[in-house]
């Protein structure tokens, strides 16, 4: 078997048989990463971690982790040049919680700064490229996790989304990406950007990784008061449950979409009706009020987020923020000054409650929503910028879930005449992981995903 | 004819005594400690760290504002104040903006004739700051005391003389020190004040409607007790006074109290409005207080102290001056009370200066302070011989002291005077033993 | 809301509150910047909120505390370090 396409249940069994071994498993992803780590510039940070001689699900298997994810011991970055010599002192409960069941750091992926982007182009530390075409970008902000996963740089990745940072990458990279609900996953330790959005969440290869790697990280944590008191279910058991879903579909998520997109929605589409789920055409609030909503939160809580970094318990001076942090806490600054709070942030969090209350009438009619998982697939180096609104517009279909803490996943669906990932995002309500879980592994049973990540992992030898 | 008019406002913190810190887990018991070595990823303000409220401090906060006869609204939360310092990790401190705990509560301060009473606007939750150490060309930064719970109590403008603050500070400190949620020690500066001090011009015979204010206020820092307090207010007074007789408006601004001098000094222009860019919390969900809840902390508050004293003097007819001095202490009034009703009602008032003059140690045992009531009590049957005898006795063993005495030394006397009664076994009066020395000796 | 103008003395404002140090360059950048941001975000005008409440918490946690006492699991003893800025008179 190519051990480079093995998913974490075949590692288990290869470790658990003792057919490897575990310093073998990580002797054998960092020659990978040595051969293609300079070039696709997807780790900052390469660990040595020593292997595990513990039990648990994960035990001996080496993670890529995120660079916003403060792990003890290991420099932590968040891509910034700022904490370029941060070491931190503690672990993240994300990062406990995986150590607990065994798990190794193999390294700290590269983001887009302070996790400030849709590209991993405005990196400090240089961009990451895509793996699929390394003249594109991977998307962001978690866009060292996915290249990562999809290269197999490691066997799946932890990232996490405020509005499309794993959801985005994930399709761009041809992986499966999970945004869980806002306060199922502990945010302690994890580089705050937008405090009522950030959720941190897996990148992997096949649905039953996603579900294990969730099944560890999610539930409530003393150390994080927005945690969720939500028992946390069998995830596995979710995952197979093979229930039939209305599907609702917004026009309103459709228009701009890049044609190749388009088509395999459709085709997307008609593979789910094969498999007897039905659709149902739905209305939401037009997407362009969350873009204003997600603008005005998610600058004002960076601005005050990123307040602590004053150089003096840690990392450089204030001098050391590049044009994108700097840009945001500018904005965010405005927001919240005196006389523009009740215009601004008090109205995008009004918003924001006629945003939950959409959701919460779609999904009295459907189970889920699906949406292409970004209106195009991934762009080349440097055309960012050339769109409106900084690029903010890619988000445009992340935004209104996000806003509303709602959970969604990302699976990929098929490849463009470009042969760039495609993928389709499903939305559902409040703690149904289990659904999006469900949906992933039914369409990963019939299709196998179209064969798309053993691909790009035979071109990575 | 006009005639100055000082308005004066109070803005007090008090750090409390919880075990752990407001956000985090860390000892809030910093006293002492080798700087940083009390500290932890949430207080430190480290990336990725996450705050969680003490449970203890939010209830204790409630106490404080209903001991203050505030309304606690049913709901309320955090909110984040930005400005940058160096004592500040987060860049943010986390406090209360526009749902405080408390607010429009009232302390009354009494002398037994004129009972007085202030407003209070206001009562929240906040974190302390680090602690700044200037040493040389640098100034070190100590966070043990970060994050440490700091209740912020502001006053309305009620106070129109130095003495009505003094007054005002020591009943809030005992009230504090009676709920027993913290030290409030301003010397040690677990109770700190910041008086808001202006002046006003009324033409004679002209009252304040309480509505309009000077154009300008002076805040005044680095008070450290309560006589500071007044001196601080007194100087200010004088100050403002004087500039406003030669036609000046004194500058908005803050002024630190230097000890040494008595005198205020100028530390910075204190702008109209800081643009604190005042936000929910984000990190901490909103705190919403059942009435049941409420109710249940308001039943358990104490009898604060002067209501209390209040009541002595109504039920027991205690002098009120008496009544005042043994309810500043908790511990004290709740011993008097109990004496009163093993001994009965009638002893009351002697119970009382017994206490007030020391007769016995408040802070003893309590078995030991009723059986030194009640020996304070008894009848004293002194046998007269044995009584020359005991001073025979005391006067033979003691020369050096007799002969001290007999140079002039009246404190000599004392000495021989316990010495006796204790060899008579409290069965002297002191009186009459004092009386029997001097007949012996002079 | 109001459409507002962003002049230089705007900029420089909030750089202070932020505490940041601008180049010219970027002063001139974030004064466009801010109001093509602002003209962006002022769509949510179109949207009535009369009578609507605030969501800062998209799913409805309240009443989060910890117990005074608890033992401390992230205690760290940094007495070693030496937090300093110059001399602040």
């Amino acid at each position: 078997m190519n051990l480079a396409a093995a998913t974490l249940a075949e590692l288990r069994t290869l470790l658990d048989t003792k057919k490897i071994s575990s310093s073998e498993l990580v002797d054998f992803f960092r020659a990978r990463i040595e051969k293609h780590n300079p070039k696709l510039n997807v780790y900052l940070t390469v660990c040595d971690p020593e292997s595990a001689a513990g039990t648990g699900p994960l035990a001996g298997i080496p993670l890529a982790i995120k660079d916003n994810f403060c792990t003890k011991g290991i420099r932590t970055t968040a891509s910034a040049k700022l904490l370029d010599s941060f070491i931190s002192p503690y672990d993240a409960t994300v990062i406990s919680r995986l150590k607990e069941a065994g798990a190794l750091v193999q390294g700290k992926t590269n983001m887009d700064a302070w996790a400030h982007g849709s590209s991993t182009e405005t990196s400090d530390y240089g961009p990451t490229l895509n793996p699929w075409d390394t003249t594109r970008v991977p998307g962001g902000s978690s866009g060292g996790s996915a290249a990562a996963t999809a290269a197999a740089l490691a066997p799946a990745a932890i990232g996490s989304e405020t509005a499309g940072s794993i959801r985005g990458p994930a399709s761009w990279c041809g992986v499966i990406g999970v945004k869980p609900t806002y306060g199922r996953v502990s945010r302690y330790g994890v580089i705050a950007m937008g405090s009522s959005l950030d959720c941190p969440g897996p990148f992997s290869r096949t649905i039953e990784d996603s579900a294990l790697l969730l099944q560890i990280i999610a539930g409530k944590d003393p150390f994080d008061a927005t945690s969720a008191e939500e028992a946390v279910p069998d995830y596995t058991a979710e995952m197979k449950k093979k229930r039939t879903f209305t599907i609702g579909i917004a026009d309103e998520y459709l228009e701009g979409v890049q044609e190749d997109v388009r088509k395999n929605f459709d085709q997307t589409k008609k593979e789910l009706e094969k498999m007897g789920h039905t659709f149902k055409k739905i209305s939401l609030i037009p997407p362009k009020y969350s873009i204003s909503v997600y603008t005005i939160l998610q600058r004002a809580e960076v601005s005050s987020n990123l307040s602590r970094y004053d150089g003096i318990r840690y990392g450089e001076k204030r001098t050391a923020f590049t044009a994108e942090a700097k840009r945001r806490i500018m904005l965010g600054t405005y927001t919240l000054s005196h006389g523009y709070y009740d215009a601004y942030y008090k109205k995008a969090q009004q918003v924001r409650t006629l945003l939950i209350e959409d959701f919460r009438r779609v999904f009295r009619d459907v189970d889920l929503i699906m949406a292409p998982s970004g209106p195009v697939t991934a762009l080349k180096l440097g055309e960012f910028e050339k769109y409106p609104f900084f690029g903010e517009i890619m988000d445009v279909l992340y935004e209104p879930g996000a806003i509303a803490g709602l959970p969604a996943i990302s699976i990929p669906t098929g490849l463009d005449s470009n042969s760039l990932p495609i993928g389709m995002q499903f939305m559902a309500n409040y703690f149904s992981e289990g659904a999006l879980l469900d949906i992933g592994y039914q369409y990963e049973q019939e299709t196998g995903f179209h064969g798309i990540s053993k691909q790009l992992i035979d071109r990575y030898a | 004819m006009k005639y100055p008019y000082p308005i004066i406002g109070l803005e007090i913190h008090v750090e409390l005594k919880t075990k752990s810190k407001m956000f985090c887990q860390c000892s809030a018991d910093y006293f002492g400690k080798a700087p940083n070595s009390q500290v932890c990823p949430v207080c430190l303000g480290l990336p990725g760290a996450l705050p969680v409220p003490n449970k203890t401090a939010v209830e204790w906060t409630i106490r404080i504002a209903q001991a203050l006869g505030c309304t606690v609204p049913e709901r309320s939360k955090f909110d984040r104040k930005h400005y940058f310092y160096p004592d500040l990790p987060k860049g943010y401190q986390i406090s209360q903006y526009d749902e405080p705990i408390g607010i429009n509560g009232r302390v009354a301060i009494s002398d037994g004739i004129e009972r007085k009473e202030f407003r209070i606007r206001r009562v929240h939750i906040e974190e302390d700051t680090g602690k700044l150490i200037h040493k040389g060309g640098e100034t070190l930064i100590d966070f043990n005391r970060s994050s440490v719970p700091l209740v912020e109590i502001v006053t309305e403008a009620d106070f129109h003389n130095s003495g009505d603050v003094k007054r005002f500070l020591e009943e809030l400190q005992v009230i504090i020190r009676t709920l027993d949620v913290a030290n409030a020690d301003m010397e040690k500066g677990d109770m700190r004040l910041e008086p808001n001090i202006s002046v006003l011009y009324l033409e004679k015979g002209q009252k304040w409607d309480g509505k309009t204010f000077p154009k300008y206020k002076v805040e005044v820092k680095n008070i450290n007790s309560f006589r500071f307090a007044k001196m601080a207010i007194d100087y200010e007074l004088e100050r403002q006074t004087k500039l406003l007789e030669n036609g000046e408006t004194p500058v908005q601004e803050t002024r630190g109290f230097n000890e040494k001098t008595n005198a205020t000094v100028s530390q910075r222009t204190k702008e109209d409005a800081h643009d604190y860019r005042y936000f929910p919390e984000p990190d901490i969900p909103v705190m919403v207080f059942g009435k049941s809840y409420l109710e249940r902390i308001r039943q358990s508050l104490p009898e604060l102290p002067t209501p209390r004293a209040e009541r002595l003097v109504a039920e027991l007819g205690l002098r009120f001056q008496d009544a005042f001095l043994i309810t500043r202490v908790k511990s004290t009034a709740d011993l008097y009370e109990m004496l009163v009703a093993k001994m009965g009602k009638d002893k009351s008032q002697k119970i009382a200066n017994h206490i007030v003059n020391r007769k016995v140690d408040v802070t003893a045992p309590v078995e030991e302070v009723v059986s030194a009531m009640e020996a304070l009590f008894a009848e004293k049957n002194a046998d007269p011989a044995l009584l020359e005898k005991a001073v025979a006795d005391v006067c033979a063993a003691n020369g050096k002291v007799v002969t001290d005495y007999k140079n002039g030394k009246q404190q000599a006397l004392m000495f021989l005077v316990g010495q006796v009664m204790r060899q008579m076994r409290g069965q002297a009066d002191a009186a009459d033993v004092t009386a029997a020395l001097r007949k012996y000796l002079d | 809301m109001t459409q507002k103008q962003i002049t230089r003395d705007d900029i420089l404002h909030l750089a202070k509150l932020a505490n940041l140090q601008l180049t010219e360059a970027e002063i001139k950048k974030y004064m466009s910047q801010l109001e093509e941001t602002i003209e962006y975000v002022e769509n949510l005008s179109e949207l009535n909120t009369v009578g609507v409440p605030p969501t800062s918490h998209a799913t409805r946690v309240e009443n989060v505390y910890f117990e005074d006492g608890t033992p401390n699991q992230r205690g760290l003893d940094f007495s070693k370090e030496n937090y300093k800025v110059p001399r602040i008179l």
